[in-house]
């Protein structure tokens, strides 16, 4: 693919997963039952959710980037994230939202080779070494737990939102003949 | 006695149809002094019918081999038998002999995602598996990402069509298949493609047609089965008057658009229309959807 099919399909795989994860964090979040499934609830991040790559960034700053930056802080963001959502996965009760949870993390797999995909096809080194672990200790108590899994699935839904608008300013930034010629440049 | 005196080489081999073949049988020398028999007495079997003895060949006193030039001759089983005291017959050694081809490299591999419900998309993949092997001969249809592979799809009961229950849009995904059985392995060539591109989606449903103001207008509302996100989709709509056997359509550029109602002009009024719609990507990349089912509606009188 070149890199503006490339970045494209990362949009739509993004905006997909935004659609997919919609859905399914109101099933899982039913699945935890009250109060995490309530419309207003809203708790203060605990220490603990730190673990989980946080969302919220200064948007200046994340715009100020430049596009190799962003989109290494995007694969590694999705790295992690995949690596505690996989955790999830594993502990679900239902069968039916233990396949949905295995597709989503099977398609954010995809994402993240996609992200790596534009970042080879812009000529941009992968960032190295594999994810860090979910290090924190479990959580001690199952309020404490389900609470890391609504962390997880809040700030999953930012980064994605996050992510598409990125992919979609780059796909109009990076027109494919302005890349190709950059790279040969670079003897590519 | 006898039975214990000797067998054969290779044991239960598997050739190639047309390819030449020869079979070792060894007497036991613990026999040869007993028992008095020694290999020029062997005599080769195929079934119940003696192999012609210029096929035969003494190596030496315990071993005789047999040669076969075309192995479309043989059959199961090819048996070592001693004349004992040369008089009476007496088996020494069986094997079953399997003659087949190896698999060919299977062609025209291609698939389809059949959209069974709103969140289930399986992508059903088919290829013609070249000739009859006459072996047992096992495909897989094997598919992976750039840096990830999946579990291969084996198909049950049938050798030229597996059905991957879930793939993932909007990642390129490489597919081939890969024959294999005792005489060899082929693989098809690789296909490529985002599975997205691959889609008959489900078609339209609860279509509903309902008169409009002016006499010559129906207005038609459906929902669509595929989120926006997912897929935009364009649309065919097809009319006729009940009765009628002609189906008008309307021009396809009419409704090459994401939508979920289209309002039909130039009817006659005070008549009644049946009417059908069908779906596909937006950029006319995949496949048709079936037509909906059919739903009538009647123009209003012209007063």
């Amino acid at each position: 693919l070149g890199p503006g099919q490339s970045i494209q399909q990362t949009y739509d795989l993004t905006r997909y997963l935004e659609h997919q994860l919609r859905t399914l964090a109101g099933t899982y979040l039913n699945y935890l039952g009250p109060p995490f499934n309530e419309p207003d609830f809203n708790p203060p991040r605990l220490a603990r959710a730190e673990r989980v790559p946080s969302a919220t960034v200064d948007l200046d700053l994340w715009r100020g980037l430049t596009d190799n930056a962003r989109l290494a802080a995007n694969y590694r963001a999705y790295s992690r994230l995949l690596c505690y959502l996989r955790v999830l996965d594993g502990q679900v009760g239902t069968a039916e939202l233990r396949h949905r949870l295995a597709h989503f993390c099977a398609s954010l797999q995809g994402l993240v080779l996609s992200i790596g995909g534009v970042m080879s096809s812009l000529g941009y080194p992968l960032p190295a070494g594999p994810p860090a672990p979910p290090g924190a200790p479990l959580a001690s108590n199952d309020f404490l737990k389900k609470m890391d899994d609504f962390w997880l699935l809040k700030e999953l839904q930012t980064w994605l939102w996050r992510s598409a608008k990125d992919f979609n300013r780059l796909k109009k930034r990076v027109p494919p003949a302005v890349v190709t010629l950059r790279l040969e440049a670079r003897g590519f | 006695l006898v039975q214990s005196c000797g067998h054969i080489i290779p044991e239960s081999p598997v050739l190639a149809l047309g390819s030449n073949f020869t079979a070792l049988c060894i007497l036991n020398e613990s026999c040869l002094d007993f028992g008095n028999i020694y290999a020029s007495q062997i005599i080769w079997k195929i079934k119940n019918r003696v192999v012609p003895k210029e096929q035969y060949r003494e190596i030496n006193r315990t071993v005789s081999s047999v040669t076969f030039n075309d192995t479309s001759s043989l059959a199961t089983p090819l048996t070592c038998n001693i004349l004992a005291d040369g008089e009476f017959e007496q088996n020494i050694y069986g094997i079953t002999v399997t003659v087949g081809l190896p698999p060919e490299k299977p062609k025209n591999l291609s698939c389809i995602v059949y959209q069974t419900s709103q969140l289930a998309c399986p992508m059903t993949c088919t290829w013609n598996p070249g000739r009859h092997t006459f072996l047992d001969t096992q495909f897989r249809l094997k598919y992976r990402w750039a840096r990830e592979s999946f579990p291969d799809c084996i198909p049950t009961d049938v050798n030229n069509s597996c059905t991957i229950p879930d793939v993932h849009f909007f990642v390129n995904l490489e597919i081939w298949v890969e024959a294999a059985n005792a005489l060899g392995k082929a693989e098809s060539d690789p296909l490529v493609l985002d599975p997205i591109d691959i889609v008959k989606p489900l078609s339209p449903h609860n279509l509903s047609v309902n008169s409009e103001i002016l006499p010559t207008v129906l207005k038609l509302s459906w929902e669509n089965r595929i989120s926006d996100t997912v897929m935009k989709l364009k649309f065919n709509i097809r009319y006729r008057i009940t009765g009628d056997t002609n189906w008008m359509e309307i021009p396809s550029e009419d409704t090459a658009s994401p939508r979920t109602s289209f309002s039909v002009q130039g009817l006659r009024p005070y008549t009644e229309y049946v009417f059908s719609i069908r779906c596909m990507k937006e950029d006319g990349v995949g496949y048709w959807s079936d037509w909906s089912e059919e739903e009538t509606g009647i123009t209003i009188e012209d007063k």
